[in-house]
């Protein structure tokens, strides 16, 4: 086992042994190349990072505060449970059962950071050594142990309302921030709301040009910041490829060479690129800021020059009035409204602008289709490799509960779902007007035809000579799962999951067009369909074309994007004539 | 042709340097249905012994057991019954951390090199793996052993980053030898490591493993189908049958000059490369009984052709008797199979059922044979019997006039129990499972020797 062989091939070895970031050492120019463009590109849109690091931390936050509350909650049903025999059997009861339900969770999650996360074990550090299992509960407990006392300082010292004032400390500082930095894509560098000047050119708008033209160069600006953004990725990724990746070849190279011959499946990932890119940067490509417009219109104002040539001041709530798009009065798309603000696709049947609208719709189908699809797929990955690497009474266990699922059509559990959470105005029914809620049924209903979609795959991987061979020198289950099952699970997932997603959009959208979905304000693609169903007919038609047109053309997109996936991860549909699949010899 | 024979009370001798001995060992696979209490006896009862630095070849038809066997030994089967114990352990015992302890010490190759490698992950971390599940040494040296490890299976350092993909079936089955190697095993399972390759291949990776056994001290058991590739390989070789373990002795031995009935017919079998030569082949009929109902007696009885012939029948013609061996499966089946509502008034009505007309079936054995009247008579009454549908009946009465100890029957009462035992046949300590060694009976040599001479 010496490390003293000079031969040639000797060096090159231990060149190839080094981790990413020696690799990265050797030769940093390609590396530092790129890493300048992304900061570029990220300074570039600093104020709208920061402010979605801060969306993503406040979200995270809320998260845990739910979760925080349900040790309580188990623990007040108890005391309830017990009010009326004894006043400090329910007190103490009530407690004792909260603090368990804490502990076990804290247990779960010392479990899943002790498999998944921690690089390094605690019982090392501590010297402690004994047989593999018990070495692995010891070693879950201390982690629980660590947590629980950070989770009692938290809870009962002052520790806890200074990180809390911390946390809120640096929520503003990050507020702050991103309303001060300026962003090349906000409204205020490229403004488009102005008014006429009596003189006949325009005030306020982004070099003097008109609303239209000033709206048009920040969408423009917004899509191909985004392009650049896309394209850089793809350049990272072939810098890491040819400079520091080990491997010459990788079957992930078949793949993607397989994808980009696939005119279908490029044509739904641009559709979808230019989908997600409408979702993030709604604000940006809304003609008018949605707090303004849509959530509180009565307590924002603008300027408009009046028909008297006199500048006037109107709040948006009241111009809406006179914006309608209900048949009798019209704003078609790229046209002004009577105070000249340009709608680039019309109005909604209540004056607001569809575009502004359509834009943050698209955020939120892309919320509750991320999280519904996100969630339901990690659930339906889990059982999978579960059931099929250990078959037997987990495999009975989830067909019934997967079966009792399916029973149910999913429209009607959805809707029944859905009414009683925002009857009882649970508080998961509050974040989106539902949005999130629906998320969560939405996950529950589809799990079980993910996980019947690649139940035939994992079944058929369990059975790979490489399992039974990993068993033999002894790999624990969780590790022949991880390593040996999911990568071969994870392609057909993506490809229901993609599939899917279209549904979830359809599916959100139905529920709003009947009214029982997203409630108002959110905005929703499915409820303006359905506030626009009447004029369809009248002069007003764009309301429902226009978001009927989206929602196809989005669905299509995510089934053709899947299609295309499919077809690259499968050899089989390989007609490539420079397959890398060979150079076997040295 | 002059055997000792002697009925081995200890079926296996002692011997100091033995590694692997497993006894009784048993390994059934229950059914899936709820009501199904008829398991699959893949392995049925079987001794032998390993012993330390030899090859031991496991040869028999596809579905004998051989597999699971080597399986079992691994611990990737639970064993119904039976002990194996490794260096004086009994592994079937082990569980959690000494099975994970253990593990280290017993590797497999496996047959399909396709299979056999997970082709998400490059040769090197395949062949890391197992180093990593046992922590062996540190990372570092973890990685330069994988190098020596690709060295010593005669692959190149540099295709440490490579997929499996990128190679050909030879060059896998060396990198799943690699992977077997990692841990630096004492004993290794070889199941089927040549079937998959092609036969220029086949003798590279042969002597690849000749060489490693040499260079590490290793321990295997062959397994294999292909004949020639186990005389060239094997010190020992054991012959297996429906979950029995026919015959187990040196190799050249065997070869020359085999004991049990089955060994003579598996090695009949075997192309002769000189086509003037006049060697008889020993043609089996039928195909090996179904393991979830193996046959009483001695699993072989229902195709050997030196089967114990009961008092009278000794020189009835051998078509007859290969007939009277069909007619006794099919009635066999037809008592295990359930005739349905539909099927009983199908026959009431006089169709065609799926239990065919039992006359027919009479003619089509018989019908241009020169049957003696005694014999005709038994086979009508029984043939009478089966077509009331009273199968029970119909196999008393066949095994009345025609069972013989190779069938479970001591002395013309059946005993399910009853079952032959390893006879040690030779100096070499070679057994063979068969009644022919008795003393009350005739060597099967001899018995070929007169049936074919007949």
């Amino acid at each position: 086992m010496s490390d003293t062989t000079d031969s040639p091939t000797m060096a090159q070895d231990e060149l190839a042994d080094k981790p990413l970031r020696a690799r990265i050492k050797e030769n940093p120019r390609p590396a530092l190349l790129w890493f300048s463009g992304v900061v570029i590109l990220i300074l570039l849109e600093l104020g709208r990072v920061l402010g979605a690091i801060g969306t993503i931390g406040s979200a995270i936050r809320f998260g845990l505060s739910g979760l925080a509350t349900i040790p309580n909650w188990f623990g007040g049903n108890v005391s309830d449970a017990l009010e009326g025999t004894d006043e400090t059997l329910a007190v103490l009861g009530g407690a004792l059962v909260a603090d368990t339900a804490a502990i076990v969770m804290l247990f779960a999650l010392a479990s899943v950071l002790a498999w998944f996360v921690l690089p390094w074990r605690l019982i090392d550090r501590i010297g402690f050594e004994s047989t593999r299992r018990i070495e692995s509960i010891v070693e879950r407990i201390l982690l629980t142990l660590v947590l629980v006392v950070g989770a009692a300082l938290y809870a009962f010292t002052p520790v806890g309302t200074f990180i809390n004032a911390e946390i809120a400390f640096a929520a503003n500082l990050l507020d702050s921030l991103s309303s001060t930095i300026p962003s090349l894509t906000s409204r205020e560098l490229i403004p488009n709301e102005g008014h006429r000047s009596p003189d006949g050119g325009w005030e306020g708008t982004f070099l003097g040009l008109s609303p239209a033209w000033a709206w048009a160069i920040r969408t423009t600006v917004v899509f191909v910041y985004a392009l650049i953004c896309l394209v850089w990725a793809w350049k990272g990724y072939n810098v890491y490829r040819d400079h520091y990746r080990e491997a010459d070849w990788t079957p992930r190279d078949d793949t993607i060479r397989r994808f980009r011959g696939h005119y279908w499946g490029i044509f739904g990932l641009v559709v979808v690129f230019m989908f997600v890119v409408m979702a993030v940067w709604a604000p940006a490509i809304s003609p008018v800021p949605i707090e303004h417009n849509v959530f509180s219109p009565y307590s924002h104002e603008f300027d408009y020059l009046g028909d008297d040539g006199e500048i006037e001041t109107i709040t948006h709530g009241a111009a809406n009035l006179q914006s309608q798009s209900n048949g009798q009065n019209t704003v078609s798309p790229m046209t002004y409204d009577e105070y000249d603000r340009f709608a680039p696709l019309g109005t909604t049947p209540n004056g607001q602008d569809l575009l502004t609208n359509l834009a943050h719709g698209a955020q939120t189908s892309l919320i509750i289709g991320l999280t519904a699809i996100g969630l339901g797929a990690l659930i339906a990955v889990i059982l999978s490799l579960i059931t099929a690497y250990y078959k037997g009474v987990a495999d009975i266990l989830t067909v019934l509960a997967s079966d009792t699922i399916i029973a149910i059509p999913a429209f009607l559990l959805v809707m029944l779902l859905s009414v009683i959470f925002s009857q009882g105005n649970h508080p998961v029914a509050e974040p989106l007007d539902g949005g999130l809620l629906l998320a969560l049924i939405l996950a529950f209903a589809y799990w079980p035809g993910m996980w019947r979609a690649i139940r035939g795959p994992s079944l058929q991987v369990a059975e790979q000579e490489w399992v039974d061979a990993a068993k033999s020198y002894g790999q624990k289950p969780s590790a022949i799962m991880r390593k040996h099952m999911a990568p071969y699970i994870a392609g057909y997932i993506m490809i229901y999951a993609s599939l899917l997603l279209g549904t979830v959009i359809i599916v959100v959208a139905a529920l709003s067009f009947l009214g029982l979905g997203i409630t108002s304000p959110t905005p929703e693609w499915g409820r303006i369909i359905n506030d626009g169903r009447s004029y369809v007919s009248t002069s007003s038609w764009h309301v429902s074309t226009i978001s009927g047109l989206m929602i196809v053309f989005v669905v299509t997109a995510f089934n053709a994007l899947g299609d295309g996936i499919r077809d690259a991860m499968d050899p089989e549909a390989d007609v490539g004539d420079d397959a890398a699949t060979t150079g076997g010899g040295a | 042709m002059s055997q000792t024979v002697t009925p081995d009370s200890d079926p296996v001798q002692e011997n100091d340097d033995v590694m692997v001995e497993i006894r009784d060992l048993k390994t059934y696979y229950q059914g899936t249905g709820l009501f199904d209490r008829n398991p699959v006896k893949a392995v049925d009862g079987v001794s032998f012994d390993i012993h330390r630095g030899e090859t031991l070849g496991l040869v028999g038809e596809s579905g004998c057991g051989k597999t699971t066997l080597g399986r079992t030994l691994l611990q990737l089967e639970t064993a119904t019954a039976g002990e194996i114990r490794f260096n004086g352990t009994d592994v079937t015992t082990l569980s959690g951390d000494d099975l994970y302890e253990w593990r280290r010490n017993a590797q497999m190759v496996f047959q399909d090199p396709d299979s056999s490698l997970n082709d998400r992950m490059t040769i090197g971390e395949i062949i890391r793996e197992p180093l990593d599940v046992h922590e062996w040494k540190t990372p570092r040296e973890r990685k330069q052993h994988v190098r020596e490890l690709l060295d010593a299976v005669g692959l190149q350092r540099e295709h440490y980053f490579r997929y499996p993909h990128q190679f050909s079936g030879g060059q896998r089955q060396r990198i799943g030898i690699a992977r077997t190697l990692a841990l630096e095993p004492e004993f290794i399972v070889l199941d089927e490591p040549v079937s998959a390759l092609d036969v220029s291949v086949q003798a590279e990776i042969i002597n690849l493993l000749e060489d490693l056994q040499e260079e590490f001290d290793l321990t295997y058991l062959f397994i294999a189908h292909d004949l020639s590739v186990v005389r060239h390989i094997c010190d020992r070789v054991a012959v297996m049958y429906l979950g029995h373990i026919m015959e187990i002795g040196p190799t050249e031995e065997l070869f020359t000059d085999p004991a049990n009935p089955y060994t003579h017919a598996l090695l009949s079998a075997i192309p002769e490369p000189n086509p003037t030569s006049d060697k008889e082949r020993i043609v089996l009929h039928g195909t090996p009984p179904n393991p979830r109902y193996p046959p009483s007696g001695c699993p072989f009885s229902t195709r050997c052709p030196a089967r114990i012939r009961p008092d009278g029948f000794e020189t009835l013609d051998d078509e007859i008797w290969t007939g009277i061996r069909i007619l006794r499966e099919l009635l066999r089946e037809r008592r295990r199979a359930e005739r349905s509502i539909r099927e009983r008034i199908r026959g009431r009505l006089g169709y065609e059922t799926r239990f065919g007309n039992m006359d027919e079936t009479y003619q089509e054995l018989f019908g241009e044979l020169d049957v003696p009247a005694e014999v005709e008579d038994i086979l009508q009454s029984v043939i009478e019997h089966a077509s009331r549908h009273d199968e029970q009946c119909a196999i008393d009465e066949l095994n009345d006039a025609f069972g013989s100890v190779c069938d479970g029957f001591v002395d013309s009462v059946e005993d399910e129990t009853h079952k032959p035992e390893l006879y040690t046949v030779s100096e070499s300590g070679r057994k063979s499972y068969c009644h022919r060694h008795d003393e009350t009976y005739r060597e099967p040599d001899t018995v070929f020797e007169d049936r074919s001479n007949s």
